[in-house]
């Protein structure tokens, strides 16, 4: 597989070496072209990807959806069952929470060593700050207009979640807050509420 | 000409200038998140539903069909020309696309590609257009013990055949069944678990839920950095395909764009799977199999051919079953529902417009797409230097502004938030997110129906099995239940053999 | 003692691996040349393909200098990446490609280079593209 590595390439080799790592020979660039198989792709788009959670997170995962079914489960009986031919209200939340908790109990003696679920990371606490960056957006949204919280919120996203510069940031936040107000309630007449 | 009058005035209803416009509109929007990675199709149609919402049906189903196979191509110029599938669907795309692109011919495999998906598509449509109104008057004699059958076979199927845990996805669809309950019981009129939340008595929307689970969940996964990888910019030249280009893969296309066909008709398959089916297959008919992966054409042109004909066939029972097929098409169906438009076996008959049109809408929208993907790609290309990071704030804006618009209620903006997170910790844990979605959308017909067929069984479920397609499809369904089950005592039996034909386990981009 | 240089595919960056060539030549120093592109887009016109980086380390081989190559993705502020690989392999010089601007431009846009010049503890050489036929 030829692809630069980004990270140094061979720190301080000599130049044939360097020229070595850095694609073949250069001189036959475009003659040979290995073959890709499934393996070297897998193998490289799995490095790309963030760590496995390990069981743990499956143990979790299993636990809450077998709670949340055993509530329905719970809820279902208070609202009563009935018969299959006169069903009460309950019926089919019982048997669906059912299914829900039997799975959950198979995921959980069967399923967890499978590890499909991913770690977090630090910058996972950048999912949190654009949760909490929407949450302020809605609560402020209905009282003050769309328009100063949808600026502050793509300058947020773009300044420290997306880490723009601190121009690029300013510049766009404004451009696409202007285009939100034209299309939305310039042309559109959306009943949004806004300040101007 | 009982048959084609109604055809022909479809294409009445395509050529109409709005509809023309929003063909166009849908491919290009297609074309654009198929190019970029992050957003899938479903992702985009469900952040887009509120678009949908002040124009007609037909229009708006066009749109979003247009979005939905224009993706399919779009994922294919990343997968040639960077090693980089925009969409699952385009996976198998990258072994030999990429090759041809290192050998200079980058240009052959997208023409290739492109009229290749030109060709599955077109035939797909007019497989589409002959065996739906066969398939709808079949139907229409269903009752609902079939309808709770299939309904069960659809969602059974499109859990077990996603990628990830099929454990995972039974409860991540056993949770959409769940979610369809909330409000009030049709039968009795009593309130379920709406916590007496006013806002919750009428029932959770489809929308909230399909934007915050595909749309919100998709851009805060893709806030934790993921595609880190910078690759410099490649070069197309002549994108027009040799004769002998086309002659080596002409073969290709006609027997991908078949296999797509069908395989995209059944539940649960799709463009994914086609495409992996149909490029395994030309490489074990090829009498040069070691020449895959070094830049076969019809390593190109086989699988870009099976999954646009695949991506038009899974409209086949969405439009006369009324079950969609798999996570976008639940999402149409959505889209159809918001409309007062239940798609079914009526659908032919009671709205031929509709059908019609939307069917003959991907005739203009394939040609559309071939016009524009040869001499376009350039322009594609350069789209993918546009940072993550910007596109990430818009698209967040218009799905909270979206949802909004269309009941005018925070309310719902808070549901997508919370549905959001949901689907954002879903694709952390391993959850795919599209078996809920599809079970919420079938869950009260599902419901309805089971308590119908109760009713006229007298409240005996072994009346199923007395009647003769229900109980078939009630036999596939413990068929596909049980087949992990021994397939995995197979594999026990004989020694692992690691043949993956691709990476299974791919999260597919929704 | 190793020469720093800050190189992209423009006439800026051609100039500057030039002149850091001839200096490496000169001083009998060997070369590293950073190639660093913005991270978070798929492509970056900035980052050198593959057939660039051969040819580059061919050019420098040609000139009878030790060469290696660099291509780290920056996220944020790509002059404390240049500080921070001038520091850790000891750059004896630094050169970079600068852009004539006039005062006002300079002042709207700022620029990496400037802040390079600015921050730098250690020698820079700018050069300008252009001297070329």
């Amino acid at each position: 597989m030829i692809s630069p590595s980004h990270e140094a390439v061979t720190p301080g080799g000599s130049p044939k070496e360097a020229a070595a790592a850095g694609s073949g020979s250069p001189l036959e660039v475009p003659a040979a072209v290995e073959p890709l198989t499934a393996e070297q792709l897998a193998t490289e788009w799995d490095e790309e990807r963030p760590p496995h959670a390990g069981v743990l997170a499956n143990v979790a995962a299993a636990v809450a959806a077998a709670a949340l079914g055993a509530a329905g489960l719970a809820m279902s009986l208070a609202m009563g069952l009935g018969t299959p031919e006169k069903p009460e209200p309950g019926m089919w939340p019982f048997l669906v929470s059912l299914v829900m908790v039997v799975m959950s109990v198979a995921l959980l003696l069967f399923g967890r060593k499978k590890l499909d679920a991913e770690a977090f990371s630090s910058s996972s606490w950048l999912v949190v700050a654009g949760v909490g960056t929407l949450v302020g957006f809605v609560t402020v949204v209905g009282i003050a207009g769309f328009e100063i919280p949808s600026l502050l919120l793509t300058f947020v996203w773009l300044r420290f979640l997306g880490k723009e510069t601190w121009r690029m940031s300013i510049l766009l936040s404004f451009i696409v807050t202007a285009a939100f107000y034209v299309i939305f309630v310039v042309a559109l007449s959306v009943p949004i509420p806004h300040l101007f | 000409m009982d048959f084609f009058a109604p055809v022909i005035n479809g294409f009445g209803v395509v050529l109409e200038p709005t509809n023309l416009l929003y063909c166009l509109i849908g491919v290009v929007i297609g074309m654009l998140i198929g190019v970029l990675p992050g957003l899938g199709p479903a992702a985009t149609i469900a952040i887009l539903l509120p678009l949908t919402y002040g124009v007609e049906p037909v229009t708006a189903i066009i749109m979003l069909a247009g979005i939905f196979y224009g993706a399919q191509y779009g994922g294919t110029i990343t997968s040639v020309l960077l090693r980089l599938p925009g969409e699952a669907s385009s996976v198998v795309t990258v072994f030999d696309g990429y090759a041809l692109a290192r050998q200079g011919k980058a240009g052959t495999a997208l023409g290739i590609a492109a009229l290749g998906s030109f060709f599955g598509g077109t035939v797909a449509i007019i497989g589409l257009t002959l065996l739906a109104p066969v398939v709808a008057g079949f139907a229409l004699d269903f009752g609902p013990p079939e309808y709770t059958a299939l309904a069960m076979l659809g969602i059974l199927l499109v859990a077990t055949v996603s990628n990830g845990s099929k454990l995972k996805s039974i409860i991540a669809a056993s949770l959409g069944l769940l979610l369809a309950t909330v409000g009030r019981d049709t039968f009795t009129g009593e309130s379920r678990f709406t916590f007496d939340n006013l806002s919750l008595a009428d029932g959770l929307d489809f929308v909230p839920i399909a934007m915050g689970i595909f749309g919100l969940g998709e851009i805060l996964y893709n806030l934790e950095e993921r595609h880190n990888k910078v690759q410099a910019p490649a070069k197309v030249a002549n994108v027009w395909p040799s004769r002998k280009d086309l002659k080596e893969s002409s073969g290709a296309i006609g027997r991908g764009s078949l296999l797509g066909f069908f395989l995209g008709i059944l539940p649960g398959g799709g463009a994914t799977i086609a495409s992996l089916a149909a490029y395994a297959m030309e490489k074990k008919r090829s009498k040069t199999p070691e020449r895959f992966g070094r830049g076969a054409v019809e390593g190109v042109a086989a699988p870009e051919s099976a999954n646009n004909a695949a991506a038009t066939s899974s409209f086949i029972p969405l439009l006369t079953l009324g079950i969609p097929a798999n996570a976008t098409m639940a999402i149409i169906f959505g889209a159809l529902l918001i409309q007062g438009v239940t798609p079914g076996p009526q659908l032919v008959q009671n709205d031929p417009e509709l059908f019609w049109g939307v069917v003959n809408s991907m005739y203009i929208g394939n040609i559309l797409l071939l016009i524009m993907s040869i001499p376009l790609v350039g322009v594609f290309v350069k789209i993918l230097r546009v940072r993550a990071a910007i596109l990430a704030p818009i698209t967040v804006l218009i799905t909270v502004i979206g949802v909004y618009t269309i009941n005018n209620s925070i309310f719902d903006i808070w549901l997508v938030i919370v549905f959001g997170i949901l689907g954002y910790l879903m694709k952390k844990f391993g959850f795919e997110p599209g078996p809920l979605v599809l079970a919420f959308v079938l869950g009260s017909l599902l419901e309805e129906n089971l308590r119908r067929s109760l009713l006229l069984f007298g409240g005996d479920p072994a009346g199923f099995v007395g009647r003769p397609i229900s109980s078939v499809l009630l036999l596939v369904f413990a068929a596909v239940m049980l087949l992990p089950l021994l397939q995995k005592a197979f594999k026990k039996a004989r020694a692992s053999a690691p043949a993956t034909t691709a990476r299974h386990d791919e999260k597919e981009r929704v | 003692m190793t020469i720093l240089i800050g190189y992209l595919p423009t006439p800026e960056g051609e100039a500057a691996l030039d002149a850091g060539i001839a200096e490496g030549r000169l001083r009998r120093e060997s070369i590293v040349i950073l190639n660093s592109p913005r991270k978070g887009a798929p492509v970056d016109p900035a980052l050198a393909s593959e057939d660039q980086v051969a040819e580059l380390l061919l050019r420098a081989q040609a000139a009878g200098v030790e060469a290696t190559i660099r291509q780290p993705g920056h996220t944020d502020d790509l002059t404390d990446e240049f500080i921070d690989i001038a520091e850790e392999i000891d750059a004896s010089l630094i050169v970079i490609g600068l852009r004539r601007r006039s005062q006002v431009g300079k002042f709207i846009l700022g620029s990496h280079s400037q802040r390079i010049l600015l921050q730098a503890d250690r020698p820079v050489l700018a050069v300008k593209a252009g001297d070329k036929s």
